[in-house]
């Protein structure tokens, strides 16, 4: 009966095509990056074998040790403000009545815009003479609070951190909003039964049900923040002064500009362990606990 | 009591307005700019522009080579999307359908690995193997082919992920009645199980569209030549030479922006879903 299914030929030529670009494109590197990790190596002469020295040297490089504060500093504040905010604009856009899908496009937007552009975007609207931030500033205060926002090293992150926001918000605001859109309407009107009103009602029984979801968002602002790249190097490229150095931006920088192939490799394999580390962390923390109505 | 609560509202939507006049306000800006001259940008920056000329369109269209940049996004982006589709549909039909136990779980798991180890980690070894490769005496280096099959190979994880969920849960009577018929295994997955599994399709394609187009640091590294790049390497040069005309760069990030959001005003209740089918991807 099920001769067509057990195929042996068929099976094999369906799974080939991807295992053989998975093991060329993904398996070869991960592999080689480990290995490259051990060596000093220009990528022109021969590599020379030092053990783990590159691995030590990152405990002591200070402009790594930067990258690493300013990864955190990124994860802070995507943790404190983004996520609050998202919590706070997905319940008031359930509880609304009228006009929620005009409210989920729009939140969306941004989102669809490519990130390169939104760095560039923002590169305009953070500009000292005509940028939009600077112009509203002179609008209701004094001229001298205007700010080199992307070009004063005490700005230059908390700037590109509004411009990630910015970009970023949305997509959880859909995943949020379409969690608390899941709770089934009984128990809210089990609950209104026993007289809980609206907000009690949120921290009560919205909250503590989308659960699931505020883990997702923690996974994805965790691994999020530490492998970014694209918005940071459009913008600064770690500048000014290293102040919005990443781990990623330096990776770059030490394997390219410096050719230092090796030690940007251990860059690469300390980025993936401390990502691993930190959502394996989270997992233990919430237990992955399974919501039941 | 309908009424009160009704009543209540007026002050969440003055809330939500205001939130999206804040976020939304800065493309609308953009594109007042996009008309004015340099000078109007600064004098005049929250009137509408004196008169709606597209002569920066038209110098951010001839500088900007916006219009081949997107040809090339367009091209390495369905290529890689149309591979991806058809290897990971082919295997998710494999292990999710086919009757090789141990093999399955095998390959799926080792398929899984790829979630976990971002990309971003990668990028040296990727280059040095991107520059190693050569193809029937041509390098890879440098062409499209470099990004199609390297957007293929990290879209492949997630891809097969949420293909595999959704063929495994087709019930096992359509493809007997498949068997009957007469079809063997890849007359079941063209015939039967593809058709069947389109939704799914249609949402991991999305998914994938919208990473690729928007792929910024692969491309930069791995394409050099001017007329090879694709839109977002191609935006961010021209940014680095054109930093301070602000008019031209304008109007570069509008033309950028327009076809996406033309697309999104169409399919905005698709693209919101398959863009957000990949927040598994922890």
């Amino acid at each position: 009966m099920n001769k067509a299914l057990k195929n042996p030929i068929t099976y094999i030529a369906f799974i080939i095509p991807t295992l053989a670009l998975y093991a060329v494109f993904f398996v070869y590197p991960v592999i080689v990056s480990f290995y490259y990790g051990f060596f000093q190596w220009d990528g022109i002469t021969d590599k020379m074998f030092i053990g783990i020295d590159n691995f030590t040297r990152l405990w002591e490089d200070e402009v790594f040790r930067k990258a690493l504060v300013n990864n955190f500093y990124f994860m802070a504040f995507s943790l404190i403000v983004n996520i609050p905010l998202v919590f706070l604009i997905s319940i008031i856009i359930s509880k609304v009545r009228r006009m929620r899908d005009f409210y989920k496009s729009s939140v969306f937007v941004p989102v669809v815009i490519s990130t390169a552009t939104v760095a560039i975007l923002f590169g305009v609207l953070y500009n000292y003479d005509s940028g939009m931030i600077n112009q509203f500033i002179r609008l209701v205060a004094p001229e001298a609070w205007a700010r080199e926002w992307l070009s004063d090293p005490k700005l230059a992150m908390l700037s590109i951190l509004i411009a990630n926001a910015w970009q970023n918000i949305g997509f959880f605001i859909v995943l949020c909003l379409a969690a608390i859109l899941n709770i089934p309407k009984e128990i809210v009107e089990a609950s209104k039964i026993d007289g809980v009103n609206g907000w009690q009602e949120t921290w009560a029984i919205t909250l503590p049900l989308v659960r699931p979801v505020l883990f997702v968002m923690l996974l994805l602002t965790v691994s999020g923040t530490m492998k970014v790249l694209d918005i940071v190097q459009i913008m600064t490229n770690g500048g000014p002064f290293q102040s919005t150095e990443v781990m990623s931006t330096y990776m770059l920088k030490v394997g390219f500009r410096s050719m230092e192939l090796g030690y940007g490799s251990a860059i690469g394999v300390a980025m993936f362990m401390i990502i691993l580390v930190l959502t394996g962390l989270l997992q233990r923390i919430t237990k992955r606990e399974e919501v039941q109505y | 009591m309908t009424a009160r609560l009704r009543n209540g509202q007026w002050w969440m939507h003055l809330f939500l307005l205001g939130y999206v006049v804040v976020l939304l306000f800065p493309l609308v800006w953009l594109f007042l700019s996009s008309f004015k001259t340099n000078r109007e940008i600064t004098a005049n920056t929250w009137g509408l522009p004196t008169s709606f000329s597209f002569d920066n369109y038209i110098a951010a269209w001839e500088t900007a080579n916006i219009g081949k940049y997107a040809l090339n996004s367009a091209y390495v982006t369905i290529a890689a999307c149309v591979l991806t589709l058809l290897f990971a549909a082919m295997t998710s039909f494999a292990i999710s359908r086919m009757k090789f136990k141990r093999s399955n779980k095998a390959v799926y798991q080792f398929i899984l690995l790829g979630l976990i180890v971002p990309p971003g980690a990668l990028f040296i070894p990727l280059y040095r193997l991107i520059q190693g490769i050569e193809v029937f005496g041509h390098p890879l280096y440098d062409t499209h082919w470099s990004l199609i099959l390297v957007y293929c190979t990290y879209a492949l994880p997630i891809t097969v992920f949420i293909i595999y969920a959704f063929m495994l849960s087709i019930p096992n009577e359509l493809e007997e009645a498949g068997i009957i018929d007469g079809l063997g295994a890849s007359g079941l997955f063209f015939r039967v199980i593809v058709p069947i599994s389109l939704p799914a399709l249609v949402t991991v394609f999305i998914l994938n569209f919208i990473g690729n187009w928007n792929e910024y640091i692969l491309s930069q590294l791995f394409i050099t030549s001017e007329s090879l790049k694709t839109l977002p390497t191609g935006m961010a040069t021209f940014n680095d030479g054109y930093r301070t005309n602000f008019a031209s760069l304008s109007a570069a990030v509008i033309i950028s922006i327009v076809p996406v959001l033309a697309i999104y005003v169409f399919l905005q209740r698709q693209i919101i879903e398959g863009m957000t089918a990949g927040s598994v991807k922890g």
